[in-house]
This record gives structure tokens, C-alpha cells and sequence, in this order.
């Protein structure tokens, strides 16, 4: 027998999420739920809510407003409204709502939502907390931390302000929240990064960590999706007949999936990997509806990746080799002992009146036996730009190496944190290094990449 | 909405003439026609400060607040209302709405009849400015730095 589904006047895939009273009134005028009386009716009743409100903002005390602040109280009425609307049975049970009950009992009920709302919203804050998934991953900490999600709780102004998001969120979910504002988008939202993370609870962290540092060393700083990763690469190992649970995929097999892959069509390689999913899913052993809903929502992303990347010879972009940090190699680099402040201050001294660059030089040489104290001279002993290069040019690989750890120059955001002398050698340094002949470069690049202070 | 709009305005007539009861026994009174330009005034100003009302209100506080002054009579009554419904919207906004509607009432009629001796000029460009500056800094709206310096002189006598 085939479900049988009431016929709605209002079609509801019309409405809009975001603006779900001013759609539903458009809507109705155009199925003819409401008249032209009906809807003055509406606009003047949602008048009064709105003079009432900016009443009670004013206190009273002042019987003007500035257009913006009632436009925005404006917005959240209609909100608060809508919210109830929508949480009726169907749009037309709305429309008779709209029509028989009166706007201001209509926002009570809405207002009633978002209170009940606002604590289960909380309640799902505290359970992604516990779920959280334990990543370097700065925008992800951030943003479920009390400065990011948890502003919000603080911050929502449910009376006047209820259609805002005040939070501060920068990690990107695989499925983003879109068409919804206020309280829903949050709810959505905390909903969606519970689901990621419950996915994600089923892989070891380090596992996640060293997939992760495979897609990118710098993977911390970066605004990706974790979920999306680790999703693909089990699709990956699945499809590789490798153990899921460790994310971990060769090059080799990437190689053998590219030349099995590349022969299916795109309905057979769907297929593939709803298999794969399957398989996932066994292995897993998920057997929540929701979660299985939403990885299911999340595939077509992932496929049309995994196609394009047939297309152009890049599987090994979309199906990442782990990389475990702590097998690569290392070079432990050792500063020295600092000398004494009373024995520095002599130096700098002597420096500062020392009147040629070739006994400065002699000088640092002899005196300096640390590499903190060098980096310490480099910015007290006021040095030229040239007895700066003179000074590099007496410096081996390391040294360098050492250097560039200290002072970046990849990008600027790495250097933002220095100060304005410091600044100056950074380019002065980067200057140098380009100059130098590629063989030597590579090699203190590399160099740079391995070493790891003590 | 225009008939909503146009409904509003009839009532703020109306209520503006109502206050010629009051106003009478100081000699002045305000026709249905002056009524209407009041309205349009403050809805011009409204408009041009960027703010909405509801409800009137204000058109009659400030005829009933400014109606006894010694510097009004029945000769310039209609063009100074005119003109303190306009300064009374602009200042609104440079107080950054810090100030109540009775309270900004209140301080303008007593720079009018004080101060200001009668002269709006005064008024909205020296004492206003003054109080608005000084709000918005966080002082009390009459604070003034010139009596600062002149108590510190005083203290300096002693």
C-alpha cells in the first residue's frame, strides 16, 4: 500500500526559512488563503505588536526610535512568529492560524518556542562538547569554545534581537546551515557538528591526526572540515579493502583505485560507493537513522570530488596517505648556555662603540657561544645591514635553518607576532636565503622543515 | 497602509487642537490648518533624523512645556513650535537617545527661557550642542568646563 499524503494548498518547498512569515503571507495572498482585508488586517496588528514592543525597548521614556532599531525589533516579531507558524502541522493549518488567532498571542506562543528552544539548544551545546573531537584543529576548538558557540548563549536577545546570531563561528560543517537565522541556525547547526563528531568518535584521534597531517602539515590553522576527511578516507579504505578504522590508505592503493575506478560510469561508481557506505556502516556499526541520514546527505560532495578528481589523474588529493609526524625524520637542535646579563651588557657595549664591521665580527665570534645570545646581538648591537649579511654569510646550514625557524618568512601570517626589529631581519634573511644557489636553499629548507628545538 | 498612515495624522490633528483648551489662557491658539503643519513638520523631521513614532505624543508635550515662556506670544507661536519639533528629533539622535523625550523637554525650555533669552538659534546651536557633547561623553548634561576653571580660580584666591 502506498502512503497516502494529504494535499496542502501551500506548497511548502515555496516558503523560506529564513523569512517564514513574510513567504507564508505571500503564499496564501497567492493561493487566496488570505484577501487583500486579511492581510491590511495582519500588517496592522503586526503595527501594534511592533509599537508595543518599542514601547517596552524605550521604557517609556522616549516615543521615537531610529528607523534601524525598529526594523530590526521589526524582524525579530516577524521571527518569533514564524517560528510558531512553522512549528504547526502544515502551512495551511498556518494560514488559518494567521487568520483566527491574534497576532500578539500568535508572537506569546513563538516567544514560549524560543524559551524552550533556547534550553534545548544549550543542552545539545553541552552534549557536542562532550563529543568533541580531540584536534589540534584551531578553528574547530574556537569555535565550540566558550568565546566562540558559547558567546552565544550569553549574548542572545531574545526580546528584541531574536532573528541574530551572536556567536562567533569559523569552522565549516559539511553540510552547511543554510536559509535558517536566530536560534534555529544554532540548533541546526549544533545538531549537524553533533552527527560530524559522533562519526568522527569511531576513528582513534591520532588516526584523525595523522590523516590530517597528511592532507597538510599546517592542517591546524587551516578551515577544513574534519568530518569531510575522515568520511572520504574511510570511503577510501573501504573501496581499498584496507581496515577502516585506521584511515590509513598507500599510494599504491590509490593507484590500483584510480585504474578500477576510471572504468565506471558515474551510476556505477555511485553505486560503489554506496556500497562502500554500506560497509561502513557495518563496520561501524552505526545504526542511528539520523547519523546514517546525514552522511548519506553528505556523499554527493564527497563523489563529485572523487569524480573530478578521476577526471584530471588526482585521487591522491581526495584519498590522503596518512602521515605520522613522529615518523619523520629529526634534527634536534641544541641553542647552548646563555652567558651571564652582567658579561652581555660588556658585549653590547663594546659593539655599540666598535667602529669597524670586521672587529664586531671577530667579536661575536669569539665571545658569542649560544645561539639565543647570537639572536639577542642581532637585535641589541644596532648592526648594519651588510655586517648583518656578513654575519649570516659565517653561519652554516643549521644556523640558517635555525634562523628561518625563528623568523618565517613562507607567509606573513606566520610573522605577526613579531616585533618591528624583528620584522627587519625576517626580510632581511629571506633576501639572503634568495640568493643563495637553489642547491643550498633546498637543502636548508629542508633542513628548516626537520628541525626541532630542545 | 495609506489609509492606516492618513488615519494616524487625523488623530495627531486632532489631539494638537485639543491643547488649545490649555493653551488659551496664555493668549495662544493653534487652527486645524497650523495643526496640520505641526504633523507635517514632524513628520519631515522624523524623515530626515532617520527615526519612526508611534503614537503622538511629543507635538503635545512641547506646545504644553513651552506655552507659558515669556518669549513666546501669538505672533511668532506657530514658527518657534515649528522649529522645536525640528530641533527637538535632531537632538534626539546626537544624544544618541540617552536622554528621555520629557527630560530633552524640559532642558530645552529651560535653555530657552534661561540662557538663550528667546533665541532658538542659541538654543539648538550652543546649548544643545553643549548638552548633547556632554552626554555623549559620559558627563551630566549640564556639565560645563568653563565653572571647573572658574571654581579652580576662585580656589586659587583663597
Amino acid at each position: 500500500m502506498t502512503n497516502i499524503e494529504r494535499q496542502h494548498i501551500i506548497n511548502s518547498n515555496k516558503l523560506s526559512g529564513e523569512f517564514y512569515f513574510n513567504s507564508i503571507l505571500q503564499e496564501a495572498y497567492t493561493c487566496r488563503l488570505l484577501n487583500e482585508n486579511d492581510l491590511e488586517n495582519i500588517q496592522m496588528q503586526c503595527i501594534n505588536l511592533l509599537a508595543y514592543k518599542v514601547e517596552r525597548y524605550n521604557m517609556g521614556e522616549s516615543s521615537s526610535i531610529r528607523v534601524e532599531t525598529a526594523q530590526s525589533i521589526m524582524k525579530s516579531n516577524l521571527y518569533t512568529i514564524g517560528l510558531y507558524l512553522k512549528s504547526l502541522l502544515d502551512p495551511d493549518q498556518a494560514v488559518v492560524e494567521l487568520k483566527t488567532v491574534d497576532i500578539f498571542e500568535l508572537y506569546e506562543r513563538g516567544r514560549k518556542l524560543i524559551n524552550t528552544k533556547f534550553k534545548a539548544v544549550k543542552h545539545i551545546y553541552h552534549m557536542v562538547k562532550n563529543n568533541k573531537i580531540n584536534t589540534p584543529n584551531h578553528s574547530y576548538n574556537s569555535t565550540l569554545s566558550e568565546k566562540g558557540i558559547g558567546i552565544f548563549f550569553k549574548s542572545y536577545n531574545l526580546e528584541y534581537e531574536a532573528h541574530e546570531i551572536p556567536a562567533s563561528i569559523d569552522y565549516q560543517l559539511c553540510n552547511p546551515v543554510s536559509d535558517l537565522i536566530g536560534i534555529e541556525y544554532i540548533e541546526k547547526y549544533l545538531e549537524n557538528l553533533y552527527l560530524e563528531n559522533k562519526f568522527c568518535m569511531n576513528f582513534a584521534p591520532e588516526n584523525i591526526h595523522h590523516l590530517l597531517y597528511g592532507y597538510d602539515k599546517g592542517y591546524k590553522d587551516l578551515l577544513i572540515n574534519i568530518f569531510e576527511q575522515v568520511l572520504t578516507a574511510s570511503i577510501g579504505c573501504s573501496l581499498a579493502n584496507r581496515n577502516i578504522r585506521e584511515l590509513n590508505i598507500s599510494l599504491d592503493d590509490i593507484q590500483s583505485l584510480y585504474n578500477e575506478l576510471i572504468k565506471y560510469d558515474n551510476h556505477t561508481l555511485m553505486l560503489k560507493i554506496n556500497s562502500a557506505i554500506e560497509d561502513i556502516f557495518e563496520e561501524l556499526n552505526i545504526k542511528n537513522p539520523t547519523l546514517q541520514r546525514y552522511i548519506e546527505k553528505s556523499l554527493p560532495k564527497v563523489v563529485s570530488n572523487i569524480e573530478n578528481a578521476l577526471k584530471l589523474n588526482t585521487l591522491g588529493k581526495v584519498f590522503i596517505t596518512s602521515v605520522n609526524p613522529n615518523l619523520q625524520p629529526k634534527i634536534h637542535f641544541d641553542s647552548g648556555v646563555k652567558m651571564e646579563d652582567e658579561e652581555y651588557r660588556k658585549l653590547i657595549e663594546e659593539l655599540l662603540i666598535c667602529r669597524y664591521s670586521s672587529d664586531k665580527l671577530k667579536l661575536i665570534k669569539e665571545k658569542v657561544k649560544s645561539f639565543d645570545d647570537l639572536e639577542d646581538v642581532i637585535l641589541d648591537a644596532q648592526l648594519e645591514e651588510d655586517e648583518l649579511v656578513s654575519l649570516f654569510n659565517t653561519f652554516g646550514d643549521v644556523e640558517i635553518a635555525a634562523m628561518i625557524k625563528r623568523y618565517p618568512f613562507a607567509s606573513d601570517i606566520q610573522a605577526v607576532e613579531l616585533s618591528e626589529a624583528e620584522q627587519k631581519v625576517r626580510l632581511l634573511l629571506e633576501n639572503y636565503i634568495k640568493q643563495l644557489p637553489t642547491d643550498r636553499q633546498n637543502q636548508i629548507l629542508q633542513i628548516a622543515e626537520h628541525l626541532i628545538e630542545d | 497602509m495609506n489609509v492606516f498612515s492618513s488615519l494616524i495624522q487625523k488623530q495627531a490633528v486632532d489631539e494638537i487642537e485639543k491643547c488649545n483648551e490649555y493653551t488659551s489662557k496664555f493668549g495662544l491658539t493653534l487652527s486645524r490648518q497650523d495643526a496640520i503643519r505641526l504633523v507635517e513638520t514632524r513628520n519631515s523631521s522624523l524623515k530626515s533624523c532617520g527615526r519612526i513614532e508611534f503614537g503622538g505624543g511629543v507635538i503635545d508635550k512641547l506646545i504644553k512645556e513651552f506655552c507659558d515662556s515669556p518669549y513666546i506670544s501669538k505672533h511668532n507661536y506657530v514658527e518657534t513650535l515649528n522649529e522645536l519639533i525640528e530641533i527637538f528629533y535632531f537632538y534626539k539622535n546626537e544624544t544618541l537617545d540617552l536622554i528621555s523625550d520629557d527630560e530633552l523637554i524640559k532642558y530645552m525650555k529651560n535653555s530657552f527661557d534661561g540662557k538663550c533669552q528667546g533665541s532658538l538659534e542659541l538654543l539648538a546651536e550652543r546649548e544643545l550642542d553643549k548638552m548633547a557633547r556632554n552626554l555623549r561623553y559620559g558627563y551630566v548634561p549640564d556639565y560645563s568646563e568653563d565653572e571647573v576653571y572658574k571654581e579652580e580660580d576662585e580656589d586659587d584666591e583663597y
